[in-house]
C-alpha cells in the first residue's frame, strides 16, 4: 500500500492513483459502518459515539495530547514489527520487547537512582533499548539458525516477560513505602521532559525520527533492497551472498530495540514507576498499525496517530460515557478484520484484472 | 495435406473443429481441426510452443475454447473443467503429476477415485479394486510406499494407474518420455500400445521422433498452432516429419570442434554432497572440464543435477573431496558458506523459483551480481542504464527495467539470467536444463551465447535433459546416475545406446549398501 | 509409605490430566484444522469466548452441562470471523488469526464483566459411578470429571477417522495439496470451512472445560495465552491426534507441578514458576524443530503460511 505521489498528472496516471488509494477509502468507509454496528448492538447511539470519540481524540488541546501521548508507543511497536515484516518475519513480540526494555531501564534506574539526570536518562535509555534487543535477539536467533517460526515464539515470549514484571514488582523491587500496590519506586520526574506542560514527551520525538529514518533507509538504501531480496527469494539471496540468518537477527534485534525503548519510555515518563500494566496492548495495537501501513515506517506515523486517537478515545468515552474500555479493543479487531477483508478482496481484484 | 475429415469411414470418437484459443495477443491454436479415434495412437508432434499441449488442455477441460466446436461420438460438448471431461471419460497425464507426495501410492489412488468407500481398511475388495491396474503397469509393486520416495519413473507409472482407473475411453499423455531413461521410455510405449489394442483411443504429445516410430499409429504435425500434416506414419519419412514439425529444413547449426589438448580448468575430485535435504546427492563425482570444453551432462532429473550443480557453484556444503577452478577452490567445506565468485556464472533450472526474485524489477534482477560492490545509497539511475543496456543487448522482451520478473515469459526469463551471468567474463559456466520448455528460437539462442563463451576459453558444465542435443554438441558426455558420474567419453565416441545404458545404471561401480 | 505414594501419584495423574484437559482439546481442533492447510492462531480467542460464555451460560441456568455447549457454540461463532476473512476475503491467515484473537479479548472483556466471581455447580466426578474400583484408581476417578476422558476419546476417534476413513484422506489431501484436490473434484473451500468451524468448536469446549470445570471461576485472559501455546504445540504433535495426547499431558504435570510448587511455600516467585509452561513450550517447540523429528510431516500446503516470506498477502 504504498502510496506514491505520481510526477506526471495524466489521467491515466491519475486513474491508477485512485485505483490505490481506493481499497484505503473502501476500508475506513467500511470501518466506520462495523463500528457503528457495534455501538447499536451495545445500546449506544451510534453517529453521537463515533462524534464523541473523535472529540475525545483531537476536540481539544488536552485530548490531542493524550492521542500524542499513546501514539509514542505504538509507533514505536508498529516500527518493531514492520522492520522485521521486510524481511519477510511476523513478529508479534512488541509487547514481550517492551516489558524487557522497562525491566532493563528501570534496574539502571534503581542502581544509579542518585545520579544526576545527564547520565541516568541516557543510561536508563541504552539500558531499555538494550533490554528490547536481547528479546527480539532471541526469537531472532531461533528463526535465523534453527528455523524456529517467530510467531509463536515472540508470542510465548510476550507472556514470559509479563510474568517477569510482575516477579520484580512484586519480589525484590517492591517500593517498601507502597504497601498496597505492586510497583517500584518512582522514577525522577520529567525524565524525558515535557511539552507544554501535558504528558506529551521526547519519546514522540525519538519515535518520529527513527521512522522518519527508517523510512529513507529501507526506501533508499543497499540494506534496503537486500532485505527485499532476501524476502523475495531468499534461495537467490543466498546466491549472491546475503545472508537470511544474519538479517533475521539483526531486523529482529533493530525491531526490539525500538520495543525496548516504548518500554522505558512508558515507564519513565507516563507511569513514572515500574508496574504490572504498563502496556495495554501496545504491541498488538503496533502490529495492527505496522499492517495497515503496508509495513511503510513513514505511513506508519499518520495511523499510529489515528489509531492513539482511537484508544485515548476510549479512554475517555469510559470515563464520561460509561462505554467499557474494553470497546477499544473491540474497534481495534473490527478495525483489523475489516483491512484484512478489503485487502484480502482488492488482491483478488487486482489479480483477476491483470 | 490428407485429412480423414470428410472422406467415408468410421466415425471419430472425439471431432474437434476450428478450434482456436487465445492466450492475449498469442494466438495457441489457429483454426484446428483434430479427429480421434478409438484403438489407434495418435502422435500430436510438434516443437515447444507449436499449440499441442494446449488443444488437448481444450479438449481436457482445462481451458474454454474461443471459437471452434468438440463433438464426442457425434454429440457436441462443451466441458466447463476437467472432472466434466473426465466424467465424459477423457484422462490427461500431465508433464506435472498431480500427486501428493507425503501420502501412500495407494491414498493416492484411493484419493482419486469418487467410489472409493469411506471406512478404508485395506482389506476390502474396494480398496483393492483401485489397484487393478497399477498391478497390471507394474506387477509387485509396494502400494504403501509414499510418492516422495519414489522415483520419476515410478510416479508417472502411479499417475497413469490413477487415471485409467477412472475407465478413460481417450488417454492423452502429454509429453511422458521427457522425464524418463530410455529403458522407461521403451516400457512405456509398450504399454501405449496395449492402451490402444484395448480399444482406447491415445493421444501422445510428443517432440521427439523417437516417441513416434515406436507407437504411433497416425501422426499430426502442428507448428505455430496450426495444424502442418496429418497422416498414417507409415506414409511418412522422418525427414518429411521433422520438415512439417520446424519449417524449411534448417541447416542443423554446426558444433563448435572440441578444443585440442586443452589445459584443465575445472577439477572435480571425489566431490560429495551431504544427505539433508529429499533429493539426491552428489556421490563420489570426478571429472575435469578443459578451458574451452564443453561438458554435458545427460541423466533423468532428480540424479542429483541440483546437487553437484550446487556444489560447484558454493551453495550446498561439501562432505568429501574438492572443486577447483584453476587452482582455486569452489566448495563449501566449512562453517560459512564462500563468498559467490565472480568467475563462477550459474544458471540454475528453472528459473522462476531459483534465479531471479520473482517480484522484483528486471533493473533490481539484473543487478543481483553488482550489489556487494556498492554504496549504501546507490541511486536508481545508474543501475536502470545498465539494464537498458543488457535487455537490449541480449534481445530480452518486453524491455522494460521497471517490469517484475514475474512478467516474463519463459524464454525471456532464461534470457534475462543469461544477461546477467554470462555479461561477466567467467571461467566456468554452470548450467542446468537452460533450454528446457524454451521454443526453438529461445534454445538456439541460449545455446548461442553458452558456447560463445567456451569458445573464449571457458568451461562449460551442461546439465541436459535432451540426449540428442549433447550428442549435436557438447564436446564430452557423462552422465549422472544417483548422484554418481560415468562416462564422460568424447562426443565422437558416444551413442544413445551408451548413454541410456548409463542413465540405468548398468556400467557404475556398484554402490556400497 | 507406599500407600502415601501411590496416592500422591494417584493425584498427580488426576490432577494433571484436568489440566491438561482444555489444552488438548484446542490442540485437537487446531491439528484437525492445520490437517486441511488452515493456520488459526485466533484459537486463543475461541477459547476464551468459550470459557466466558461457557461460564455466563452455567452460573445463569445452574447446568454445567449446558455450559460446555454453550461454551463450544461461542467457539463456532467466532470462528466463522476466521473463515470468512481465510475463505471468502483469502485475506492472509496469521493476519486474520491476530485479528480473531483480538475481537475475542474484547468481547469476552466486555461482556465478562458481569460474570467475574461468579460461581457455576461443578461436574460430578467420575468416581460415583465407579464405587468398587480398586483404590489407586478410585482415588484418580474421585477427582477427575467427564471432560477428561471425553477429550481422550476425542483425540481418539479423530486419529482413527483421519487415517481410516475417506473423509479423513479427503481432509489431508486439501492440506497437502488445494490444487491437486481440485483435480481430483474435491472442494478445498467447503473441507476448510468444516476444518476451522469444527476446530472453533472444540477450542471453545476446551474454553469452557477450564472455566466451568477446571477453574470454576471466570476472569480476564483467564486463557492466557493456551491457545497460542496449542498453535505451536501442535508442531510438536507432528499434526496427528493420536500424539496430541501425551503432548498435553505433559503440560498439564507441568502446570500442576507449578501449582504445587506455587501453593507450597516455595521460595521462588510465584510469577516466575508461572514462566515454567511457556519455556516449556518453547524448549519443546524448538527441540522438535530438528531435523531428525522434522522430515515430511507437516502437511504441504502449510508451509507456504509457516516458511513464508511474506508478511503481508
Amino acid at each position: 500500500m504504498l502510496l506514491e505521489l505520481p510526477s506526471k498528472p495524466a489521467l491515466s496516471e491519475l486513474k491508477r492513483y485512485a485505483r490505490r488509494l481506493a481499497p484505503a477509502l473502501a476500508m475506513v468507509g467500511i470501518f466506520f459502518l462495523t463500528a457503528a454496528g457495534f455501538f447499536v448492538i451495545i445500546g449506544k447511539p451510534p453517529i453521537a459515539t463515533l462524534a464523541d470519540m473523535a472529540m475525545f481524540a483531537v476536540g481539544d488541546s488536552y485530548s490531542l495530547s493524550e492521542t500524542l501521548v499513546k501514539t509514542t508507543p505504538i509507533l514505536l511497536c508498529a516500527l518493531a514489527t514492520l522492520l522485521p515484516a521486510r524481511l519477510g518475519l511476523v513478529s508479534v513480540g512488541a509487547d514481550g520487547q517492551l516489558f524487557m526494555g522497562a525491566i532493563f531501564g528501570t534496574a539502571v534506574t534503581l542502581a544509579w537512582r542518585d545520579a544526576p539526570l545527564a547520565i541516568l536518562v541516557p543510561a536508563m535509555l541504552a539500558a531499555g533499548i538494550a533490554g528490547g534487543a536481547i528479546w527480539g535477539l532471541v526469537p531472532g536467533f531461533l528463526r535465523g539458525r534453527l528455523d524456529v517460526n517467530e510467531t509463536i515464539t515472540t508470542l510465548l515470549l510476550n507472556y514470559v516477560a509479563a510474568l517477569l514484571v510482575n516477579a520484580l514488582v512484586y519480589g525484590p523491587w517492591k517500593d517498601p513505602g507502597n504497601l498496597g500496590w505492586p510497583a517500584t519506586i518512582a522514577f525522577p520526574a520529567g525524565s524525558l521532559g515535557t511539552f507544554f506542560g501535558t504528558r506529551v514527551h521526547a519519546g514522540l520525538v525519538f519515535a518520529f525520527v527513527i521512522a522518519l529514518v527508517l523510512g529513507v533507509i529501507l526506501a533508499r538504501s543497499r540494506w534496503g533492497l537486500e532485505l527485499a531480496i532476501l524476502r523475495g527469494n531468499a534461495k537467490v539471496g543466498r546466491m549472491i551472498g546475503l545472508s537470511f540468518s544474519r538479517q533475521a537477527m539483526v531486523v529482529m534485534a533493530l525491531g526490539g530495540a525500538f520495543g525496548g525503548l516504548a518500554g522505558i519510555c512508558e515507564t519513565a515518563a507516563i507511569q513514572g514507576r515500574l508496574q504490572p500494566g504498563i502496556s495495554v496492548g501496545y504491541g498488538l495495537t503496533g502490529f495492527l498499525v505496522a499492517w495497515l501501513a503496508g509495513h511503510n515506517p513513514v505511513i506508519a506515523i499518520p495511523v499510529s496517530f489515528l489509531v492513539g486517537g482511537l484508544i485515548a478515545a476510549g479512554d475517555s468515552l469510559q470515563l464520561f460515557a460509561k462505554v467499557p474500555a474494553a470497546s477499544a479493543t473491540i474497534l481495534q479487531g473490527l478495525l483489523f478484520a475489516t483491512a484484512l477483508a478489503v485487502g484480502g478482496v482488492s488482491a483478488r481484484l487486482r489479480r483477476a484484472h491483470g | 495435406m490428407t485429412s480423414r475429415h470428410d472422406s467415408p469411414g468410421p466415425a471419430p470418437l472425439v471431432a474437434m473443429r476450428g478450434i482456436v484459443k487465445r492466450f492475449g495477443s498469442v494466438v495457441a491454436d489457429d483454426h484446428v481441426d483434430l479427429d480421434i479415434y478409438p484403438g489407434e495412437v495418435l502422435a500430436l508432434l510438434g516443437e515447444n510452443g507449436a499449440g499441442k499441449s494446449t488443444l488437448m488442455r481444450v479438449l481436457f477441460g482445462f481451458y474454454p475454447a474461443d471459437e471452434g466446436a468438440i463433438a464426442i461420438e457425434g454429440r457436441p460438448v462443451a466441458f466447463g473443467s476437467p472432472l466434466a471431461a473426465m466424467a465424459a471419460g477423457i484422462g490427461m497425464v500431465f508433464q506435472q503429476f498431480s500427486l501428493i507426495p507425503a501420502l501412500t501410492v495407494l491414498e493416492n489412488l484411493l484419493a482419486a477415485s469418487p467410489r472409493a468407500p469411506w471406512w478404508q481398511s485395506r482389506r476390502r475388495p474396494a480398496v483393492v479394486s483401485t489397484l487393478r491396474w497399477l498391478q497390471r503397469l507394474a506387477p509387485g509393486f509396494d502400494a504403501e510406499r509414499r510418492v516422495q520416495d519414489l522415483a520419476v519413473g515410478e510416479r508417472q507409472i502411479v499417475e497413469l494407474a490413477k487415471v485409467l482407473n477412472l475407465d478413460p475411453r481417450v488417454v492423452i499423455l502429454d509429453e511422458p518420455t521427457s522425464v524418463l531413461t530410455p529403458a522407461e521410455a521403451t516400457r512405456l510405449h509398450g504399454f501405449v500400445r496395449d492402451l490402444a489394442a484395448q480399444g482406447k483411443a491415445v493421444v501422445l504429445i510428443t517432440h521427439k521422433i523417437a516417441d513416434v516410430t515406436a507407437c504411433a499409429d497416425r501422426i499430426a504435425v502442428m507448428r505455430r498452432g496450426r495444424l502442418m500434416d496429418e497422416s498414417r506414419l507409415a506414409d511418412r519419412s522422418p525427414a518429411a516429419i521433422v520438415t512439417a514439425m520446424v519449417g524449411a529444413t534448417v541447416a542443423a547449426e554446426p558444433a563448435d570442434p572440441p578444443p585440442a589438448a586443452p589445459r584443465p580448468l575445472l577439477r572435480v575430485s571425489a566431490l560429495s554432497t551431504s544427505q539433508d535435504d529429499t533429493s539426491c546427492p552428489a556421490a563420489d563425482v570426478t571429472f575435469e572440464v578443459g578451458a574451452g570444453e564443453i561438458l554435458g551432462i545427460a541423466g533423468v532429473i532428480g540424479n542429483g543435477q541440483a546437487a553437484l550443480a550446487e556444489a560447484l557453484t558454493g551453495l550446498t556444503r561439501v562432505i568429501a573431496g574438492d572443486a577447483t577452478l584453476d587452482g582455486a577452490s569452489l566448495a563449501w567445506k566449512g562453517d560459512r558458506a564462500p563468498p559467490p565468485s565472480n568467475a563462477v556464472a550459474y544458471i540454475p533450472e528453472r528459473p522462476l523459483d531459483n534465479a531471479v526474485v520473482a517480484d522484483l524489477d528486471l533493473a533490481v534482477n539484473l543487478d543481483l551480481r553488482n550489489l556487494a560492490g556498492q554504496d549504501f545509497f546507490a541511486g536508481d539511475a545508474h543501475r536502470n542504464a545498465r539494464a537498458a543496456a543488457l535487455l537490449a543487448r541480449y534481445d530480452v522482451r518486453p524491455q522494460n527495467p521497471a517490469l517484475a520478473a514475474r512478467a516474463l515469459s519463459g524464454g525471456n526469463l532464461q534470457k534475462l539470467v543469461i544477461a546477467r551471468e554470462l555479461s561477466r567474463t567467467p571461467q566456468l559456466v554452470v548450467a542446468c536444463y537452460p533450454t528446457m520448455g524454451l521454443d526453438i528460437n529461445a534454445a538456439t539462442a541460449v545455446r548461442r551465447y553458452m558456447f560463445e563463451h567456451a569458445a573464449r576459453g571457458a568451461a562449460v558444465v551442461w546439465f541436459s535433459e535432451d540426449i540428442d542435443d549433447l550428442l549435436a554438441y557438447a564436446h564430452r558426455i557423462a552422465v549422472l546416475h544417483s548422484g554418481r558420474c560415468v562416462g564422460a567419453v568424447p562426443r565422437v565416441n558416444a551413442s544413445r545406446d551408451g548413454i541410456g545404458r548409463m542413465m540405468t545404471g548398468i556400467g557404475s561401480r556398484t554402490r556400497a549398501a | 509409605m507406599a500407600e502415601f505414594d501411590a496416592i500422591t501419584l494417584a493425584t498427580w495423574i488426576a490432577a494433571s490430566s484436568r489440566s491438561a484437559t482444555p489444552l488438548l482439546l484446542v490442540m485437537l481442533g487446531e491439528t484437525l484444522t492445520q490437517r486441511t492447510g488452515v493456520i488459526n492462531l485466533g484459537v486463543e480467542g475461541e477459547m476464551l469466548m468459550g470459557a466466558c460464555f461457557g461460564f455466563a451460560a452455567g452460573a445463569t441456568t445452574g447446568d454445567p452441562l449446558l455450559g460446555l455447549a454453550a461454551g463450544a457454540a461461542a467457539g463456532v461463532v467466532l470462528s466463522t470471523v476466521h473463515a470468512g476473512l481465510v475463505l471468502g476475503a483469502r485475506a492472509n491467515q496469521i493476519g486474520s488469526g491476530l485479528a480473531v484473537w483480538i475481537i475475542g479479548l474484547g468481547v469476552t472483556s466486555y461482556y465478562g464483566r458481569a460474570f467475574v466471581g461468579g460461581k457455576v455447580d461443578s461436574l460430578r466426578p467420575l468416581g460415583a459411578h465407579f464405587a468398587d474400583a480398586p483404590a489407586f484408581i478410585r482415588t484418580i476417578l474421585d477427582q477427575v470429571t467427564p471432560t477428561a476422558p471425553l477429550a481422550l476419546v476425542l483425540a481418539g476417534v479423530a486419529g482413527v477417522w483421519l487415517y481410516r476413513t475417506r473423509s479423513g484422506l479427503i481432509w489431508r489431501t486439501v492440506g497437502e495439496s488445494a490444487e491437486v484436490a481440485r483435480a481430483l473434484g474435491i472442494r478445498p473451500v467447503s473441507v476448510r470451512l468444516q476444518s476451522i468451524l469444527l476446530g472453533g468448536a472444540l477450542a471453545g469446549l476446551g474454553g469452557a472445560v477450564l472455566s466451568v470445570d477446571y477453574t470454576q471461576t471466570w476472569a480476564q485472559d483467564i486463557t492466557k495465552g493456551k491457545g497460542l501455546v496449542a498453535v505451536g504445540l501442535v508442531i510438536v504433535a507432528r499434526w496427528n491426534p493420536y500424539l496430541v495426547i501425551p503432548t498435553a499431558l505433559l503440560f498439564g504435570v507441568s502446570e500442576t507441578a507449578v501449582l504445587r510448587l506455587q501453593a507450597g511455600g516455595v521460595a521462588i516467585s510465584p510469577s516466575l514458576l508461572a514462566t515454567t509452561p511457556y519455556l516449556l513450550a518453547l524448549v519443546v517447540i524448538i527441540l522438535s524443530q530438528s531435523q531428525a523429528w522434522r522430515a515430511g510431516s507437516m502437511p504441504a500446503d502449510l508451509t507456504a503460511i509457516f516458511r513464508s516470506s511474506r508478511a503481508a498477502p
